[in-house]
């Protein structure tokens, strides 16, 4: 899967779980980029995203990430 | 030794004097040393017996976070856990031990007594060491962040040692994070005019909140808890809506003398509030209030249950929230109290929840000629009187003193008191001053802070304002070495 189609349907469920109209993430965006996106709707995407990508990832893995790139690489590498 | 006392002013004058030395300032490991002797020194003055029991647990996580980070290094993913969950079970046992052991096996022989099991408890003699909720927690941080690889660990102990024991937030925080911090600790710091202004007008606003405003209503709020059977039912209900402007007025003039000294220093120390009296939900309260504390829970406690807890729904939601708000109730120290303060904050979530208003509010936007508007302030009121609530399971002695105060609320004499025969005009006055400067400078880190933060000129209204706070502050301050709240923490 490319990472361009990657963004494009994150940004399909970013507007839908945060009730956006439109975003544009990329690799540095950060919750503090998004002022909807707190501690319990970070959550709500994460499961969104697990359904959309039908993929699982763990606590650590989560927890770890610092910005959207690095849940992207994530992404790609359970994709695999 | 207090921040807001002629004893610390004494001893900051000469740690400044030092600091800023100009063989100081050419290195940063001078500059930490120097902070290091002072900040012990801070805390011998305090709780001296407890200096050496604060320098071996800062050895022991320093090498606590060095193994972690060797294991990941090492690629041994489990022996990094090993440690990680060591330095977690330390740093609470550390708590535990201090804060709780007594309240633990106390409450343990009431329930076998209770029972019919008859034990005698003789209670520890364990001092709590000064500051101990604050420090551990960012012992805690510090394994946690080197082990997620947000953070490499601190090569240097005296620079470790340094963020553990750093005089202006000891006692009380704000808790700062290590990878925020250690950075500051990294460089030599040159004084900066502006951040030394800005932290002075940030402890002259910290002054006047705590000694005008909080220490004037603890006169009234110290005696309903105390005293609450010989309070009418008024005085009772003037006290717990004040409360919560008290503690408010307290801590966060506390946290604003702490990060204006950090500032003076040359330091970025973490808020600690954002308004929370203009909070419109508890759920937005607690996005405002004790920000150093909140974040640290969600991010170490809250975020892994949720996480944990992600396909279970609302019911995750609510015991993620719950189990998050226990802890916090909890770490305000051993009572019966604090759990049910815990309890009664996750209740008034579960309506939030159902209704799926949990989530971040909006910000807040002014309605005509730049006041509130209705609605919001109709939320401000209702979240106001719920926290005023919380206020009275929090401050009373135990749970049967919860009840009979309640009681002695509806029931006693209503014989109605004039809030003016409370409190004093002046302080009346410093409350509605206090609100309205809440809304108005809503969006600065506090109220009289310069916008540009540049104070490289001196206007007139700054200097008049700064001058007509002094003069408050020495002519009405309720006490001069009335204690902080948070202190007993």
């Amino acid at each position: 899967m490319e990472r361009s189609e990657i963004y494009e349907k994150l940004n399909e469920i970013f507007c839908d779980v945060l009730d956006l109209d439109e975003v544009h993430l990329t690799d540095a965006s950060v919750a503090d980029d998004i002022e909807e996106w707190d501690s319990l709707s970070h959550i709500q995407l994460i499961v969104a995203i697990e359904k959309a990508f039908g993929i699982k990832f763990t606590s650590l893995e989560i927890m770890k990430w610092n910005n959207v790139g690095e849940m992207v690489n994530s992404i790609i590498a359970k994709k695999q | 030794m207090v921040i807001n006392s002629f004893r610390f002013l004494a001893f900051f004058a000469v740690v400044f004097l030092v600091y800023f030395l100009p063989w100081m300032r050419q290195r940063h490991t001078r500059q930490n040393l120097w902070l290091l002797l002072a900040s012990y020194f801070f805390y011998g003055f305090v709780d001296w017996k407890m200096l050496p029991v604060l320098l071996a647990i800062t050895v022991a996580f320093w090498f606590l976070g060095g193994f972690i980070r060797k294991s990941i290094d090492r690629g041994n993913a489990k022996a990094a856990s090993r440690f990680t969950t060591l330095g977690v079970v330390f740093g609470i046992g550390l708590l535990f031990y201090f804060k709780y052991l007594n309240f633990f096996a106390g409450s343990f022989a009431k329930l076998l007594n209770a029972i019919g099991l008859h034990v005698s408890w003789s209670t520890l003699n364990i001092v709590l060491p000064v500051g101990v909720s604050f420090f551990t927690f960012k012992l805690i941080s510090y394994v946690i962040e080197i082990h997620r690889e947000k953070i490499q660990p601190s090569e240097s102990f005296l620079e470790f040692a340094t963020y553990i024991a750093f005089f202006p937030t000891i006692m009380a925080g704000p808790i700062d994070r290590p990878g925020k911090f250690l950075p500051q600790l990294r460089q030599a710091h040159q004084f900066n005019y502006n951040l030394a202004m800005d932290g002075c007008q940030q402890i002259l606003w910290g002054v006047f909140t705590k000694m005008v405003i909080a220490d004037s209503i603890a006169v009234i709020t110290h005696g309903a808890w105390a005293l609450y059977p010989e309070k009418t039912s008024w005085y009772l209900i003037y006290a717990a809506l004040l409360s919560p402007i008290q503690v408010y007025a307290d801590f966060d003039g506390y946290s604003n003398m702490a990060i204006g000294v950090g500032k003076i220093l040359g330091f970025n120390i973490t808020k600690n509030f954002d308004h929370p009296l203009l909070a419109r939900n508890v759920s937005e309260y607690w996005r405002r209030w004790h920000l150093s504390l909140t974040g640290w829970i969600t991010d170490y406690v809250f975020m892994p249950l949720n996480v944990r807890f992600r396909n279970w729904g609302n019911l995750g939601i609510f015991l993620a929230i719950s189990i998050n708000l226990l802890v916090i109730g909890m770490w305000h120290g051993a009572n019966w109290t604090y759990v049910l303060f815990g309890v009664y904050h996750s209740l008034l979530f579960l309506p939030l929840i159902l209704t799926g208003k949990f989530g971040k509010n909006k910000k807040l936007k002014s309605g005509r000629r730049g006041c509130v508007q209705f609605k919001d302030l109709l939320g401000m009121i209702g979240t106001h009187l719920l926290m005023a609530l919380g206020h009275i399971i929090i401050f009373s002695a135990g749970v049967p003193s919860i009840i009979r105060l309640f009681k002695c609320m509806i029931n006693g004499d209503w014989f109605f008191v004039n809030p003016l025969s409370l409190l004093s005009w002046y302080s009346i006055l410093s409350i509605v001053v206090l609100l309205v400067l809440e809304w108005f400078t809503r969006n600065k880190e506090f109220a009289i802070q310069r916008v540009s933060k540049d104070y490289t000129s001196k206007t007139f209204r700054i200097v008049f304002l700064d001058m007509l706070l002094a003069l408050a502050i020495v002519i009405f301050s309720a006490s001069a070495n009335a204690e902080f709240v948070y202190f007993q923490f």
